[in-house]
């Protein structure tokens, strides 16, 4: 009876040390940049909805699971802040979320990889994600960075398929405020 | 065809930079008056990429032709007369203060936008100005008018070519032709 009752505590604690769960707070971006014409541009997606499970101790059991509103995009361009909600790119009237959920994580030395399927426009492909978590107080802060190839999920096909206009790869950048989850 | 200048006629490097520079002038004027009717996309992009390739190449013949008639002599004005004289190199300055300012303008246009500007997919330039919606618009306002002051101007610049070539009858227009035979040399009155 007395092993048991330990054997509860050990997993009880196990549990709230492994399985941290976390609130995104105020300050977190979702940021990308891709090239135009030979340029690099960034964008950012204003709304999107996080949940993140995360210990550094236990790797493996943690977990992001990720939604974001394609239609806040933002370039800082009208004209491709007006093109890329419609159908030749993301097509928000039929697909209005991007939706990352990893399925699993690995550790090698101080590197973190959140490996995840990325679903876009109707097409799911795996997507890794380098992680790198810093602690502090009851939270912390996130960053992620990984890569996308846009013709993967058919953003700006057909005439706009020419990658040496609009670079195939897009470059993906979150920064996560983490707050202790009420 | 002589490559330099000699006293009666243009020579093959003012020759090719003065055609090349015309075809260019003349192609990225039409191209720019059908670019800016075209409905958005990848066909719009690409031509103004092209319409913004050509004004830089125009640009920088221009450079290399201001060098070159800085080194090599003019051939002698046919004999015309005094206002005639006045009104052709009047002409002449304007057009070169406007093959600098056009493709300049355009430049800072792109750059107040925020485009990109690349030739011919091949390499970037840099912009010459920060992104700035005012300054944006008031250069592209007289890129806009600055085109319709050189088409002005060259209706003059070719006109006075022709008049000079078809009642006149001097060598004007010949001298600056590739390949073609100058006329004697008319020694009567000029005027």
């Amino acid at each position: 009876m007395k092993t048991l009752f330990i054997l509860f505590c050990l997993v009880g604690m196990s549990g709230s040390a492994v399985a941290a769960d976390y609130q995104v707070e105020k300050g977190s971006t979702l940021n990308f940049s891709g090239s135009f014409q030979g340029e690099k541009f960034d964008g950012r997606f204003r709304d999107f909805q996080a949940q993140i499970r995360y210990d550094s101790t236990n790797i493996e059991a943690s977990k992001f699971d990720v939604i974001v509103d394609l239609a806040s995009v933002s370039t800082n361009d009208k004209d491709r802040d007006e093109a890329l909600p419609g159908a030749d790119f993301f097509n928000v009237g039929k697909f209005p979320n991007a939706h990352f959920v990893t399925r699993q994580f690995k550790k090698d030395g101080d590197k973190i990889t959140a490996e995840g399927t990325l679903t876009m426009k109707g097409v799911s492909k795996p997507v890794n994600l380098d992680v790198v978590f810093v602690s502090r107080d009851a939270g912390g802060t996130l960053d992620v960075t990984g890569k996308v190839q846009r013709l993967d999920f058919g953003i700006g096909a057909g005439e706009y398929a020419d990658t040496a206009t609009i670079g195939d790869e897009i470059q993906i950048k979150g920064h996560l405020e983490l707050g202790a989850k009420l | 065809m002589l490559v330099k200048n000699s006293t009666e006629r243009w020579g093959g490097i003012a020759k090719s930079l003065h055609w090349l520079m015309a075809l260019g002038i003349l192609g990225n004027g039409i191209v720019g008056l059908i670019m800016v009717d075209m409905s958005r996309g990848m066909n719009k992009l690409n031509i103004f990429a092209i319409h913004k390739s050509i004004g830089l190449t125009v640009l920088a013949l221009l450079v290399l032709r201001v060098c070159w008639r800085m080194v090599d002599r003019k051939p002698i004005d046919e004999p015309m007369p005094r206002w005639q004289r006045v009104a052709a190199h009047a002409t002449h300055g304007v057009l070169y203060l406007l093959m600098l300012a056009i493709p300049l303008s355009g430049w800072v246009y792109n750059s107040a936008h925020g485009y990109p500007l690349q030739w011919f997919k091949w390499f970037n330039l840099p912009a010459l100005v920060e992104k700035n919606d005012a300054l944006s618009d008031l250069a592209g306002e007289t890129h806009e008018i600055l085109f319709w002051v050189i088409v002005a101007v060259l209706v003059a610049h070719v006109g006075g070519a022709l008049v000079h070539h078809w009642f006149e009858r001097d060598n004007t227009l010949l001298r600056m032709l590739p390949f073609a035979r100058l006329r004697s040399r008319n020694h009567g009155d000029p005027s």
